[in-house]
């Protein structure tokens, strides 16, 4: 997929699942890799974030479309913005899905196009950093702390499922997601300095 | 649960007990006004944790081939072929570190020689820009009621704002808010954070981004989450 005069993605050692993209100066085939880095990694997650926010795959497709263009053409903001890329992809893909439900309300024949879809939190649509802010945090607890949140809080399975599914007792699933939570606590009162430079 | 067990607190702020451990807690946590207050600040993280969509732990690319993918490549070459400049960061100078990213993503390494440079975590990032993007707007504020002082710094981005603040007079423990309100008098939120024993003492630095070119914002206020105006700049 890159050749040594591309730019590479290289794991991290001291920081797993934080990945940095080095190389030299952007190029053509470093946009090509730059979009199919994004895709292979993020695309799943921001298809199906989309697609429970329009409420249609097509729209969907186009919605993870832009934002991936958006994010080629903003790559170097990428590189001084707080949080991970993951949390900016999500970010940016759901302002395109407010920006477009207002261009559409504005329009009156295709308004009930819209009525029965989801809708859009326009309390969160405008907050650029929060989700990276969290996102962030999640990316400094432990993986077993983060594991334990993604059952209990994100997949919403009770400790007894959480258990099954991550192979550890009830105890410690009940244990995990409590200091799991203090965990992310102690970041979260760190992010001031993370955030500040 | 006659006694303190706070590790049974997380599940139960989470929702995940079973009905008869919820019962359980209930029962304790109304005798222990310990356990109440520890988890409220557990259910605090809950909210945090509301931010995130639950999308954001799927991994990998869509299912479905990559029909997509090469759409958006096709754009992305359509863009460049149009556009003599390549769309690149504001031109500060063309050296490698410009074209270091952060990515949170598979533990995948993209093949390849490791002829870029040194992998760090983001603990270790190097500054980004120490100097401002060019064109930035700088203004000072104080406010003589609440008596807080603001530097505040906007730089341009491709048709939003980098907002950058120096907060003094906070408060330790206060919940901030950064906003931004556009010349047609819509506000944005640009982050939200809470001020630190030392942020208090020293000054509070925060940033966050916003989708208003900079030459429309036309004001940055600093408000609490619960709605008491701090200091207001106008940009
Ligand atoms: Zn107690």
């Amino acid at each position: 997929m890159a050749t040594a005069t591309e730019p590479l993605l290289v794991l991290a050692p001291a920081n797993p699942g934080i990945v940095r993209l080095v190389g030299d100066t952007p190029g053509p085939d470093d946009a090509e890799t730059l979009i199919r880095t994004l895709y292979a990694e993020h695309g799943r997650s921001l298809l199906a974030y989309a697609t429970r926010l329009t409420g249609d795959r097509a729209a969907a497709e186009d919605v993870v479309q832009e934002t991936l263009v958006r994010a080629w053409k903003h790559a170097g903001d990428l590189t001084t913005g707080r949080g991970s890329v993951r949390g900016w992809l999500l970010t940016v893909a759901r302002n395109i899905v407010t920006d477009r439900a207002r261009a559409r309300a504005v329009r009156p024949a295709e308004v009930a196009d819209v009525v029965d879809r989801p809708p859009v939190q326009s309390d969160h649509s405008e907050s650029v950093v929060n989700t990276m802010v969290v996102m962030d945090a999640l990316d400094k607890v432990s993986p077993e702390h983060r594991d334990v949140l993604v059952q209990l809080y994100y997949r919403g399975r009770s400790v007894a499922e959480a258990a099954k599914e991550l192979g550890v007792p009830p105890g410690t699933v009940k244990s995990r997601s409590y200091y799991a939570l203090r965990a992310l606590r102690a970041v979260m009162a760190g992010t001031e300095a993370e955030v500040s430079r | 649960m006659n006694e303190h067990d706070r590790t049974q607190l997380g599940a139960y702020a989470l929702g995940a007990l079973e009905p008869g451990e919820v019962a359980e807690v209930d029962e304790h946590l109304a005798t222990c006004a310990e356990c109440r207050a520890e988890l409220a600040e557990l259910e605090e993280m809950k909210d945090f944790l509301g931010e995130v969509p639950p999308e954001a732990f799927l991994e990998g690319p869509p299912e479905g081939g990559d029909l997509l993918l090469q759409r958006t490549l096709r754009e992305v070459r359509e863009v460049r072929e149009a556009s003599a400049e390549p769309p690149m960061p504001v031109p500060v100078k063309r050296s490698r570190s410009r074209w270091l990213m952060v990515a949170a993503a598979a533990l995948v390494v993209v093949g390849g020689a490791l002829g870029g440079g040194v992998a760090l975590g983001r603990s270790t990032a190097p500054p980004q820009a120490t100097e401002p993007a060019a064109g930035y707007k700088e203004v000072t504020a104080i406010d003589t009621t609440t008596g807080a002082k603001m530097a505040t710094t906007v730089e341009p981005r491709t048709g939003w704002s980098w907002v950058q603040v120096q907060v003094t007079g906070l408060k330790a423990g206060d919940q901030c808010q950064l906003l931004v309100t556009d010349s047609a008098g819509k506000t944005w939120t640009a982050g939200s954070w809470v001020v630190s024993e030392k942020a208090a003492k020293n000054g509070s630095t925060f940033g966050g981004g916003v989708l208003v070119p900079l030459d429309k914002v036309h004001s940055v206020e600093i408000r609490t989450l619960q709605g008491r105006h701090v200091v207001t700049a106008t940009i």
